[in-house]
């Protein structure tokens, strides 16, 4: 930590979602600080919570959706007392952009992609017509797509997907955010691809400088672009970090599974470590740590009593109550171990 | 910012949240606890059944459920009617025993409840004898039209060799006006119940066919329909066990879309001419009887009795349908 | 590695074609490659580079144009005998990438999973039947009381596993496995290779193992084919592709795996493949062997050039 200041601070956020009578909580307290600037992935299975997690900072929660408790603290406002939309286009697409997984979504088929950037542009930078048309063009080249002039004219269809999504992002910038939420920005894009796009979004955040949240279930993204990982779990984030803390210094036993689960980090001929079980049902009550049902090594109190954070070092947390100094210490899975042997140590 | 060695080192606690939640647990907690690695399996445990979860999600649309039960007592009541005492027969011609003139045109009373239409036949009990037919027509048209739609859209949609022909079977089929093809078949035969019944399944079953083929064009290539082809499965299994169910939904909507349909035919057929013969009374026999009447104020009840009936079967199937093709899809099913 | 003796399966100058509007759409053309018994061999490619296609053109859900596909030396695409198409159909199984897809919703385990027996009569009373079910389930880690439930009740990795199952009972040879995992969460991934890797062990499988991600089939392959746009571009025994990647292509796919590992991941140099950069106009590129047993689509220039780069 360099005492950079929070620019997004969430505080103990609960969101619930009625489906058919029933109540289900998508996000069981969840706090989280997004400091200026930085690259904050977010990291966790389907159904963690991760995508709901960040839709309440834009205001995008599906119908049947609401905070229910907590705050979300951006420049002044608690974004979590939002009620009507008027308030939320303040912020939405003007502060705060987001970049889907599928570019389609995003995208008005029927329409040029010029025309698409050309009309946020008028809307947030108050151009008009001939100006706001080159300044669309000048965002098409900045977001490397070859011969903006000629692409200008050109419909979604005649895009490729990694196109598409560049596409997108120049859009996302065209109000110059504050904050870029970019949802699984690569899922459905090739590596070669991908790679490219993630390079783009690096160069656009150094030039823009605005703040990154990645929200992916890629731990090799995460290497590529995070300086700081939450970890979700069940709608809860289990441990925050650097990148570093996370991937060679990893406390909490589900942040063990997922990497030592990777088969990048496996040895061959050997089987993997896997995770048995599926993740919790959050219609359910749950009771303790989510995670213990799953966790061979469980402790006694995880199905008791809902761990606390923990501090390992500044910066570095991790809700578990192996961090309790009354637990018994527990050495990490091997592949976490070999991670730390190859943490060059100091070298930060 | 840590140093290298508080990576190595053991876990340092200090607790940043929520105080010291556990300062007064036991000890003992701090012990690892048992694990069981089939719990994990044993999610989802229920015996869930497609046709009970079906039955229970259409049983908790009260509205269909009531429309359910009113389209049913109407249909016993069809074939109660007759049986009840002091009925009339729907085709006798009422006179009065005084003048010897028939009872033209009596607006409901006691003794008729609908009143009589203009050669003095009882409303009540022609209504009633009406719906018995417009409503057996509709269903087996309905019925007929959708296993033959069933049985050669399947095919048509399944085997790729068979589409060119069955397409083109289709198109001369569907270029012929369905008024004609009724028309002609009314003309041929004797107008009738069977004649109606049989034309009017000539004229839409490969309407039925059409929509079942494009229905099946679109999943046949799902993914497990082509792990079905690895696994071997001959083609009139994966169309009965793979296909067909995935279609009940759509399958029903469109044939319980299709009786009020068939009876809106019916009507229409009558109105131009070729329709049942006057002295089978049918609701479209009833219709065209009340609108011939229609700019009569005082006798506008021939046709408002009829046209509530039809507007209740119509209504009816239609929601029944939309319920059932909800309830029948899993994706309700919680 | 043994001389090619104990091929399971081979493919000679495999061409497939899609009807399209106005045309035909080649997804593949001039595949060559062979499959020894019992090892697992990758099939590597972005989407739309026709890998999915060789799969299904092996178990005959697509056509092959031209080319031959030999199963134990003999030629199963095409015009084949009953009895060859019932042998095949046992012999060579697949599973599927997406487990939400392609299980029959309408169906109960048990159904599903016997299909294919039920399909070959390969049992005598129902007793022996579910005796099967209860024994491939087991044998893929699910409960046998499983086998009275619909495919909705259960999660993805408990869904790929009963697919795995499905194809086990037919107790095939060869299994096409066909992105098996990449639609699964990371916590479930695991449990689904291990489970691939041992009844490889037990049962003897050899598996064609179809993906898009080069680090997972590292870790499970023992070659791997590299394709690009219909074409195969290298083919090598994994860790030598790892180590010596000579087509522009596969160093390009290489240089993009992301690795979960913060401080190479920064280091990290892309390459970028430009089909353009390579001038074919007069020297055409073939097939060519470069060193034993890795093969890389090259012009006699590159070839030359190739050789120089394996030989330092």
């Amino acid at each position: 930590m360099d005492g950079r200041k929070p620019i997004l601070s969430v505080r103990d956020l609960v969101v619930k979602f009625d489906l058919r009578g029933r109540t289900l909580t998508a996000i069981r307290g969840a706090s989280l600080d997004l400091l200026e600037g930085e690259t904050l992935a977010i990291v966790g299975e389907s159904g963690s919570g991760k995508s709901v997690f960040t839709k309440t900072f834009i205001g995008m929660l599906d119908q049947n959706g609401r905070v229910d408790s907590g705050s979300i603290e951006f420049e002044g406002a608690d974004l979590a007392g939002y009620a009507t939309e008027a308030e939320w286009l303040r912020v939405r697409g003007r502060k705060i952009s987001m970049v889907f997984q599928d570019p389609m979504t995003a995208l008005n088929p029927l329409r040029s992609i010029g025309r698409q950037i050309q009309e946020v542009v008028e809307m947030h930078r108050g151009m008009s017509g001939r100006q706001a048309e080159l300044a669309a063009i000048e965002l098409l080249d900045h977001v490397g797509i070859p011969d903006p002039v000629r692409r200008f004219r050109q419909f979604p269809h005649e895009f490729s997907g990694g196109m598409r999504q560049r596409v997108v992002i120049a859009i996302a910038m065209a109000c110059k955010p504050r904050i870029l939420i970019c949802d699984e920005p690569t899922t459905a894009l090739d590596v070669t691809i991908q790679a490219q796009i993630l390079r783009l979004i690096k160069a656009l955040q150094s030039d823009f400088g605005f703040t990154t949240i990645y929200i992916t279930h890629d731990l090799g993204v995460v290497a590529n672009v995070a300086d700081r990982v939450a970890v979700m779990y069940a709608g809860q984030i289990v441990e925050t970090g650097s990148a570093e803390d996370v991937f060679y210094d990893p406390r909490h036993p589900y942040t063990w599974a997922l990497l030592s689960s990777l088969p990048q980090l496996g040895v061959k001929g050997k089987p993997l470590f896997s995770i048995s079980g599926t993740p919790p049902n959050l219609f359910n009550e749950i009771k303790g740590d989510a995670f213990a049902p799953r966790n061979p090594r469980a402790l006694r109190i995880d199905f008791e009593l809902q761990p606390p954070m923990f501090q390992v070092s500044p910066g570095h947390q991790a809700a578990t109550w192996l961090l309790d100094p009354r637990a018994p210490a527990l050495e990490p899975p091997a592949a976490i171990q070999a991670m730390r042997a190859r943490y060059p140590g100091g070298e930060r | 910012m840590a140093d290298g060695k508080a990576v190595a080192a053991g876990p340092p606690a200090a607790v940043v949240a929520k105080g010291d939640a556990a300062a007064g647990a036991d000890p003992a907690l701090f012990t690892f606890a048992e694990f069981d690695r089939d719990a994990g399996e044993r999610i989802g445990w229920s015996n869930y059944s497609y046709w009970r979860s079906t039955l229970h999600m259409f049983l908790r649309n009260r509205v269909a459920l009531f429309l359910l039960v009113l389209l049913g007592t109407i249909l016993a009541f069809t074939f109660l009617q007759p049986l009840l005492p002091n009925q009339r027969s729907p085709t006798l011609i009422n006179i009065d025993p005084a003048t010897g003139r028939q009872f033209r045109n009596l607006v409901p009373s006691a003794e008729y409840w609908f009143g009589t239409n203009s050669i003095g036949q009882d409303l009540w009990s022609r209504i009633w004898s009406g719906t018995r037919t417009s409503l057996l027509i509709g269903i087996i048209v309905g019925v007929v039209e959708m296993v033959l739609g069933i049985a050669f859209g399947a095919i048509w949609g399944y085997v790729r060799k068979a589409d060119r022909v069955f397409t083109e079977v289709y198109n001369v089929l569907n270029n012929i006006p369905t008024t004609i093809v009724l028309m002609l078949l009314a003309y041929i035969m004797r107008p009738s119940f069977q004649t109606m019944v049989i034309a009017m399944c000539a004229a839409g079953w490969h309407g039925v066919a059409r929509f079942v083929r494009n229905q099946i064009v679109i999943i046949r290539d799902r993914e497990y329909n082509l792990a079905s082809r690895c696994l071997g499965t001959p083609t009139h299994r994966i169309i009965m066990k793979n296909l067909l169910p995935y279609l009940v939904s759509v399958i029903m909507l469109q044939t319980a879309l299709s009786i009020p349909g068939t009876i809106g035919w019916e009507v229409f057929l009558t109105y131009i001419g070729i329709g049942l013969p006057v002295s089978i009374p049918s609701l479209g026999n009833l219709v065209n009887e009340g609108r011939l009447i229609m700019m009569a104020p005082e006798l506008r009840y021939q046709l408002i009795f009829p046209t509530i009936v039809v507007s209740i079967i119509t209504i009816s199937f239609y929601v029944l349908g939309n319920a059932f093709s909800d309830a029948s899809d899993p994706r309700n099913h919680v | 590695m043994s001389d090619g003796t104990d091929k399971l399966l081979e493919i000679r100058n495999l061409r497939v074609d899609f009807p399209v509007r106005g045309g035909l759409f080649t997804a593949v053309r001039d595949v060559n490659f062979s499959i020894r018994k019992g090892e697992t061999f990758g099939l590597v490619g972005e989407s739309g580079s026709g890998k999915t296609t060789i799969g299904r053109a092996i178990v005959r859900i697509a056509q092959a144009s031209s080319g031959e596909i030999l199963f134990r030396g003999r030629r199963i695409n095409g015009r084949i005998t009953r009895e060859l198409d019932s042998e095949v159909v046992q012999k060579i199984q697949m599973i599927f990438q997406d487990p939400m897809a392609s299980l029959n919703e309408r169906a109960k385990v048990d159904y599903i999973v016997s299909e294919g027996i039920i399909n070959l009569g390969k049992f005598k009373n129902e007793a022996e039947r579910l005796a099967l079910v209860e024994k491939a389930l087991l044998e893929v880690g699910l409960l046998p009381e499983f086998a009275s439930r619909f495919p909705h009740e259960f999660s993805g990795g408990q869904r790929q596993r009963i697919g795995i199952a499905r194809s086990l009972i037919m107790e095939p040879e060869l299994v096409i496995c066909d992105e098996p995992i990449s639609a699964l969460d990371v916590s479930i991934r695991a449990q689904v290779l291990n489970l691939m890797s041992e009844l490889q062990k037990s049962k003897g499988l050899t598996y064609l193992f179809i993906a898009h991600d080069l680090s997972v089939v590292r870790f499970i392959t023992d070659r791997i084919a590299v394709i690009n746009k219909g074409e195969l571009v290298e083919l090598a025994e994994t860790e030598e592709l790892f180590a010596h990647p000579l087509h522009p292509y596969t160093r390009a796919l290489l240089s993009a795996i992301p690795v979960p590992d913060p401080i190479l991941e920064r280091k990290k140099v892309l390459i970028v493949y430009d089909p353009a950069s390579r001038d074919y106009r007069t020297d055409k590129p073939a097939w060519t062997e470069i060193a034993a047993g890795h093969f890389a689509r090259a012009n006699e220039a590159e070839a030359a050039e190739y050789r120089r780069l394996l030989a330092r």
